[in-house]
C-alpha cells in the first residue's frame, strides 16, 4: 500500500541564495507572531502553543485512507489556524516542524525558515481568512465544516506552489556552464505544475477530508473550540489585496514560453514533431470565451489580461457566493443550529 | 448474566470487506507512532554513549555542525562533497553511533528519495548535453548526471550533519544550548514542553490504534475508516486543548511568575576551542577546495 508523504523541504534542494532570504522573511515574522501571540494569549500562551504544536506534529502522524490502498498524512496547519488563530498557528506549526527537523530528522537544518514559510505561514493565512471569508459571521456547523475543507484545499495547494517556486528557482539562480544544476534541477516550468497538481489531485484531497471530519466533530462535541477566535469582521482589507492581484496580472505578459504540461497543439507539433491523433481529435472540443486570457475585441495584450483577470475573480466570487447563500438559505429552512453559531462579533471580543 | 461493556464489545465488520493482505491501517498507524516513539528514545540513548561528539559542550557542537551543514551547501564539486560524506561517515565511527545504521538511514532514505526525484532530470529533455547513454527515445547527459550526483551527495552529506546533531545531542542539551544562545525563555519553554506532550501524546495516539486493532475483525471501508481517523484527531485536538488548561493551572499552582531560570551552567573546556578551531579551518578547506575542483 503506497504511503504518501506531505511536503517538507530536506537540506541540499535549496541553494544559499534561496534559504538565507527565507531566513530573512521568517526571523521577523517570527518576531511578531510571538509578540502577537503573548497580547492574546498572556502567561497561558506557554502550554497552549506547546499542546498546539504537539497536536500539529501528532496529526502528521496519522495515516488518513484516501482511495484505493493508499494513504496520506495531513499537514492540518489550517485546522490549528481556525482554532488557535493564524499567528498562534504561526508558531505552533513552527515548533512542530523545528522538533520534527531537530528531533526527526524530517526536513532540513538550513531549509527549516522555508518549511516554515511554507507550511506554518501560507497555509495557515491563506486557510484562515479564506475559511472566515467563506463562512460569514454566523455560520451553521454545515457551512463551518465546507468552508474549512475548502479553505484547507486552497491553503495547501498554495502552499505547494510556493514550495514548487522555491524548488523551481534553483536551476535559474545556480548552475554550472555547462548546464548542470547544482540544487534542485527542475525549472519552474516543471516544479510549479508538479508540485501544484499533486497536491491538487491528492494532498489537498487528504487535507479538506482531514479538515472537514476534525471540524465536524468539534462543532458536534466541542462547539466552544470553534469560537477561541473572534467572529468574523468584515475583510474588506482582502477585497483591496485581490484588487491589487488584478492589476498586478499582466505581469504574467512579461513571461515567456508556456507552463510545462499546458502546451497547445502547435506547441506540441514543434515539440514532439507531430500531434497525437487523440490530442488533435478532442483539443478542438471545447472553444474557451477568453483564449489564453486575452479578451475578444480588445488588441491591447495588457487590457486584455487585465479584463480576463477581472470576469475570471468575478465568477470565482460568485461561485462561492451562489454556494454560501444556498447554504445560508438551507440553514434558515432547517432552523438554525445554535451549537455551530458563533457568537456575535462584540461578544467574543 | 450481565452485558458486555458496549466500549468492550469487537467491530465485528462484513466478511466480505476482509480482504487484502498487510497491517490495517490502525496498526499501521501504531506502528509508526510506536517507531517515532522508539526513535526519540534511540536518540537519548545514542547520545549518552561516550563518543567524540558526545563529550563537547551542547552549543559548541550545534554551532559547529550546523556550520558544516551550511558550508555542504555552499559545495558544488561532488567528490568535495563525497569527502564532506566521508566525514560524516568518520564522526559517527568515533562518536560511537553505529555506522551501519547511519549509513543506512542517510542513504536509504534521504539519498535515495533525492536519487529518485532527481534521476529524470538527467533526460536530456529537462538537461541538454553531451550524451552519456541512450536507449532508444531515452537520453541521459553528462550534465544532467552530473547534476544528479551533485544533489545526491549533498543530500546524503547535509542529512549526515543532521543526523549527527540528532543522534549525538540529548534534546534537554539541546534546549540549554538555544537558552544559552539567547533564545527567548519563553521558546525554548514551548520546546520543552512541545517534546514532552509530543510523548504524551503519541502514546494515546498508539494506544487508540491498538484499541481499534485489537477489537475491531475485518478491515472496513475507506470512509468508515476516514470518519473513525478524523473522529479521533477531534479527540486528540481535544485532549490537547483540555491538557493545555490543565498545564497552565498546574503552573500558577507551582507559582510560576514567567520566570525560567536554568540550573545548568555551561562552561567550554579546552576540547571544545580545539574542535571549534579545527572545524572552522576544515570549513574553509572545504570551501577552498571548492573553488579549485568545483564545476564554474
Amino acid at each position: 500500500m503506497p504511503d504518501i508523504v506531505a511536503m517538507h523541504i530536506p537540506d541540499g534542494y535549496l541553494g544559499p541564495q534561496t534559504y538565507v532570504v527565507m531566513w530573512m522573511v521568517m526571523v521577523p515574522i517570527w518576531v511578531i507572531a510571538a509578540r502577537k501571540v503573548k497580547r492574546t494569549l498572556k502567561a497561558k500562551q506557554i502550554p497552549l502553543l506547546a499542546l498546539g504544536a504537539a497536536f500539529a506534529f501528532v496529526i502528521m502522524m496519522f495515516n488518513v485512507p484516501v482511495i484505493g490502498g493508499s494513504t496520506g498524512h495531513a499537514v492540518g496547519a489550517t485546522l490549528i489556524a481556525i482554532i488557535l488563530g493564524p499567528w498562534a498557528a504561526v508558531i505552533a506549526v513552527s515548533i512542530a516542524l523545528v522538533i520534527q527537523a531537530g528531533l526527526f530528522g524530517d526536513g532540513g537544518i538550513t531549509a527549516i525558515a522555508a518549511n516554515c514559510f511554507n507550511m506554518a505561514v501560507v497555509i495557515p493565512f491563506v486557510g484562515y481568512y479564506l475559511y472566515r471569508l467563506i463562512c460569514g459571521d454566523a455560520p451553521s456547523s454545515s457551512r463551518r465544516v465546507i468552508s474549512s475543507g475548502v479553505a484547507a484545499y486552497v491553503a495547501i495547494v498554495v502552499g505547494a506552489i510556493c514550495a514548487g517556486f522555491e524548488f523551481g528557482i534553483q536551476p535559474h539562480i545556480a548552475h554550472a556552464a555547462g548546464g548542470q544544476a547544482l540544487y534542485a534541477p527542475y525549472k519552474l516550468s516543471v516544479a510549479v505544475p508538479a508540485m501544484a497538481l499533486e497536491h491538487l489531485l491528492f494532498f489537498g484531497v487528504v487535507e479538506a477530508i482531514v479538515t472537514m471530519g476534525v471540524v465536524a466533530a468539534l462543532a458536534r462535541t466541542e462547539p466552544e473550540l470553534l469560537q477561541m477566535m473572534p467572529a468574523a469582521k468584515p475583510l474588506r482589507w482582502l477585497w483591496a489585496v485581490v484588487g491589487v492581484l488584478i492589476l498586478l496580472t499582466p505581469i504574467g505578459v512579461l513571461a515567456p514560453g508556456t507552463a510545462w504540461g499546458e502546451w497547445g497543439s502547435d506547441q506540441i507539433q514543434s515539440r514532439l514533431g507531430y500531434v497525437p491523433s487523440g490530442f488533435d481529435k478532442l483539443g478542438g472540443l471545447w472553444k474557451a470565451a477568453m483564449p489564453d486570457y486575452t479578451t475578444p475585441g480588445v488588441s491591447n495584450t495588457m487590457l486584455g489580461y487585465l479584463i480576463a483577470a477581472v470576469v475570471g475573480v468575478a465568477l470565482c466570487v460568485g461561485i462561492a457566493w451562489g454556494a454560501g447563500a444556498l447554504l445560508a438559505r438551507r440553514r434558515n429552512n432547517d432552523g438554525a443550529d445554535p451549537a455551530g453559531t458563533v457568537p456575535p462579533a462584540n461578544a467574543s471580543g | 448474566m450481565s452485558n458486555p461493556c458496549p466500549c468492550c464489545q469487537p467491530d465485528i465488520l462484513p466478511a466480505a470487506r476482509r480482504r487484502g493482505g498487510g497491517r490495517s491501517l490502525a496498526r499501521k498507524t501504531a506502528d509508526s507512532v510506536a517507531g517515532a516513539i522508539t526513535d526519540v528514545l534511540q536518540n537519548e540513548e545514542t547520545a549518552a554513549r561516550p563518543g567524540l561528539l558526545q563529550r563537547l559542550d551542547p552549543r559548541v557542537k550545534l554551532l559547529t555542525l550546523v556550520l558544516f551543514a551550511v558550508t555542504v551547501s555552499f559545495v558544488h564539486s561532488v567528490w568535495v562533497l563525497l569527502g564532506l560524506v566521508g566525514l560524516t561517515m568518520l564522526l559517527a565511527a568515533v562518536s560511537r553511533v553505529g555506522v551501519a545504521s547511519f549509513a543506512r538511514k542517510v542513504w536509504a532514505s534521504a539519498a535515495l528519495l533525492a536519487l529518485l526525484i532527481a534521476l529524470p532530470s538527467a533526460l536530456s529533455y529537462f538537461t541538454p548535453g553531451q550524451a552519456v547513454l541512450s536507449v532508444g527515445p531515452v537520453t541521459l547527459t553528462e550534465p544532467g548526471l552530473m547534476g544528479v550526483a551533485t544533489l545526491v551527495t549533498r543530500v546524503a552529506a547535509a542529512a549526515g550533519f543532521a543526523l549527527l546533531v540528532i543522534w549525538t545531542m540529548r534534546w534537554s542539551d539541546l534546549l540549554h544550548a538555544l537558552s544559552a544562545m539567547r533564545l527567548p525563555d519563553v521558546v525554548v519553554a514551548t520546546l520543552a514542553m512541545t517534546q514532552k506532550q509530543i510523548l504524551t501524546l503519541l502514546r494515546t495516539v498508539e494506544q487508540i490504534h491498538l484499541a481499534r486493532e485489537s477489537r475491531t475483525l475485518g478491515r472496513g471501508t475507506n470512509r468508515e475508516n476516514r470518519a473513525w481517523v478524523t473522529e479521533r484527531m477531534a479527540f486528540v485536538v481535544r485532549k490537547s486543548m483540555k491538557t493545555a488548561d490543565d498545564v497552565y493551572d498546574a503552573m500558577l499552582a507551582r507559582g510560576f511568575t514567567g520566570a525560567m531560570p536554568s540550573l545548568t551552567h555551561l562552561r567550554l573546556r579546552p576540547r571544545d576551542w580545539v574542535w571549534a578551531a579545527a572545524s572552522v579551518a576544515l570549513c574553509a578547506a572545504v570551501l577552498y577546495a571548492d573553488r579549485i575542483v568545483g564545476p564554474r
